[in-house]
């Protein structure tokens, strides 16, 4: 479903991605491991499209489509969604109406019909009720004042709206109480489905004991070092990642 | 006062001599009245245009700005209907539910206003050309205090040439439940120069929305000069908002001048996007203790479009307080200027005084000028003030993107955004609502 070939990618004139490879089948959960500057949080911002992140070479392929030829807002209709590692705060746009906006966008984009206003707020408060979030909240300005698991939980809401077909999630465990980290794994696994794939960027193995990943890769300078089954995740928790270049664990 | 006498005059500067002496006669007014216009034109004679020497006037080079001056719009029966009115505001802001007077070259026209239901209320209400024939004592009042202020040339031009408005005076207790929405519309057919005065006079206790709203019939240009004096007795509170979306031809002048007793509450809101030069003056002093102002508002300006607002707040007496916040959204080459002067003066302990200024900038040649100006002669008091420009966000503007926003409607999200913040000071939904949406309309997007 999402192909990855060979992807170099600079950031300020350094290079970060150094010919990653990648794939990830329909239905799959793959996780990403890796120390601290491996490219972990750059594979994200270069899947979604961020401007500042060029790409010199080798090729993104979304259900068959070239992928860095998109807008990020076309790669969002492609139905790729990229889960914050740090969701911005913007005052004065109120979390429904941005929503609202971001969902009625994407469905015009894909030709279906924007929602009512009823039908819209039906399906919002569905799914913040399995969010645990509170209806309150989303009638403050965007992520403006939310807890870090709030902000967290927002992310998913607005996953589980835009029903994409990639879920990219960068470091969502970080920030997190057990609790917290407990209802946004509840809001990832419900959206597994066999036409969905999953990207789960992390550091740590703590947030795989909640979501299972098919597969785990451990990134190291910018390309894939290792792949393996979810006890990859497990051996680096014992080990660590002094093997992958990582000088602060090693010291 | 230091009257220096001017030495040269510009050719603009002389026409308005020459348009008051063409005039004089046939301007509305007793003898006390013309005795003003007399003083404030010798005013004028003295000062001339205000230029960028004037401190007051650093930005926005008046003499330099005026080449022509249009001769004065005569009454004109040009035709004004409801389209009019959305053509010219916008859906939303044509239709607020308000007592209505409409005012074209200055004269109110009866059939298109509501005067019967603002007797009935109980105002005391008439059109200034009218009662400037036989003044009752509280307009002179106003209208001596205004001239008092001597050496401001907007307002002394204005006290020379002013040929309509309205009088309205809300007497002791009364609280009207529906704003008063005066619409001035101008520029039909031919360029013409419009000298507007309202007074409005607040009698103790009295409460009341008025909005005021400028725009353009056709796109002939327009020299406007409009001042509203409002006087606010004890206890009493006006929130007075202005709409200005006249034709890019036109050069807009316009002062509020307030002066606010004990315990009052004068709210002042405006929002400004159109002509091509706009001048707007609000100037609030505080005459009895724990009054209270908020002025507040945004301008949106793109091409070559030049927005000067300008404050002065006058803390003359103890326990005030005073807020004030403009945004100003600035594209193209268009040029936004913010002045903002607090003056404590040595009695005044306990004022309460803060200021913000902000400007987003989106283009590379647009310019923001920004200068304000503290003058505390008290100890005893809390006085800030601040000023940012800035860019729109590439941050949040990818996050709205990552999100499925297209980029146009992403940053039209954010501008109006950051206008938001200044709208968040009107507390009247509807009117909050009329405002979104002629700021959505400039951003070139449907409201929600």
């Amino acid at each position: 479903m999402l192909e990855i070939k060979n992807l170099h990618a600079k950031v300020d004139g350094r290079e970060i991605l150094n010919g990653l490879d990648l794939t990830i089948p329909a239905g799959e959960v793959h996780a990403i491991m890796g120390p601290n500057g491996s490219g972990k949080s750059t594979l994200s911002y270069v899947l979604a499209g961020k401007d500042d992140y060029e790409v010199t070479d080798g090729s993104v392929t979304w259900k068959g489509e070239d992928l860095l030829a998109m807008e990020p807002d076309e790669r969002a209709a492609a139905g790729v969604f990229l889960a914050f590692q740090y969701p911005m705060e913007i005052p004065g746009v109120a979390t429904m109406t941005f929503l609202r906006s971001a969902v009625n966008a994407v469905r015009k984009a894909r030709g279906e019909e924007e929602y009512s206003t009823p039908d819209f707020l039906r399906t919002v408060k569905e799914k913040a009720k399995d969010l645990k979030i509170d209806m309150e909240m989303l009638r403050r300005p965007l992520n403006v004042g939310f807890s870090g698991g709030e902000k967290k939980r927002n992310e998913i809401l607005q996953m589980s709206l835009l029903e994409p077909g990639l879920c990219i999630l960068d470091e969502t465990d970080s920030g997190l109480d057990i609790d917290a980290l407990r209802i946004v794994a509840d809001g990832v696994n419900a959206l597994r489905s066999p036409e969905r794939c999953m990207l789960v960027i992390t550091h740590y193995q703590r947030l795989l004991n909640h979501i299972v990943p098919d597969r785990v890769h451990v990134l190291s300078k910018g390309r894939v070092a290792r792949s393996g089954g979810p006890e990859l995740a497990l051996e680096l928790e014992k080990s660590g990642y002094a093997d992958y270049g990582d000088e602060a664990t090693a010291a | 006062m230091d009257l220096s006498v001017q030495q040269f005059r510009s050719e603009a500067e002389q026409a308005l001599l020459d348009l008051y002496e063409r005039s004089v006669d046939a301007l509305p007014g007793d003898a006390s009245v013309a005795d003003l216009r007399q003083s404030a034109i010798r005013t004028y004679a003295g000062l001339g245009l205000p230029h960028r020497r004037i401190e007051a006037w650093k930005y926005t080079d008046l003499r330099a700005a005026i080449a022509e001056i249009p001769p004065l719009l005569a009454e004109s029966d040009a035709p004004v209907d409801g389209t009019a009115f959305e053509a010219a505001f916008g859906k939303a802001f044509a239709q607020l539910p308000a007592y209505r007077v409409v005012l074209v070259a200055g004269a109110v026209r009866t059939e298109l206003s509501d005067v019967q239901g603002l007797r009935d209320a109980g105002v005391e209400f008439g059109a200034l050309a009218q009662m400037l024939e036989s003044p009752p004592e509280w307009l002179m009042a106003s209208l001596d205090a205004a001239s008092a202020s001597g050496d401001d040339v907007l307002i002394a031009l204005n006290t020379a040439l002013m040929t309509g408005g309205v009088a309205l005076r809300l007497p002791e207790g009364l609280t009207l439940q529906k704003p008063v929405h005066l619409i001035h519309l101008d520029g039909a057919d031919t360029p013409g120069s419009v000298y507007t005065r309202n007074v409005l006079v607040a009698g103790e206790g009295a409460s009341a929305t008025v909005l005021e709203s400028f725009g353009t019939l056709g796109r002939a240009g327009v020299q406007r000069n409009a001042v509203t004096t409002v006087s606010l007795a004890a206890k009493s509170a006006i929130h007075h908002i202005k709409l200005q979306r006249e034709a890019l031809e036109t050069i807009h002048l316009n002062a509020w001048v307030a002066n606010v007793g004990a315990d009052a509450r004068y709210d002042a809101f405006q929002v400004s996007m159109g002509a091509a030069l706009a001048r707007n003056q609000v100037s609030v002093r505080f005459a009895g203790k724990d009054a209270a102002t908020d002025i507040s508002g945004a301008t949106l300006a793109r091409g070559k479009q030049h927005c000067d607002t300008t404050l002065v707040v006058e803390h003359d007496v103890p326990a005030c307080e005073s807020r004030e916040l403009f945004k100003l959204v600035l594209d193209d080459e268009s040029r936004g200027v913010f002045q903002g002067k607090i003056v404590v003066a040595r009695d005044a302990q306990k004022t309460d005084g803060k200021q913000m200024s902000q400007a987003l900038l989106l283009s590379e040649t647009a310019e923001f000028d920004s200068k304000p100006e503290l003058e505390i002669y008290a100890d005893d008091v809390v006085c800030g003030h601040g000023a940012t420009s800035g860019q729109i966000d590439e941050d949040l503007l990818f996050y709205l993107r990552a999100r499925g926003l297209p980029e146009a409607q992403a940053r039209a999200l954010l501008i109006q955004a950051f206008v938001g913040e200044a709208f968040e000071a009107l507390d009247d939904e509807a009117i909050g609502d009329a405002f979104a949406a002629v700021s959505a309309e400039w951003l070139g997007s449907p409201a929600e």
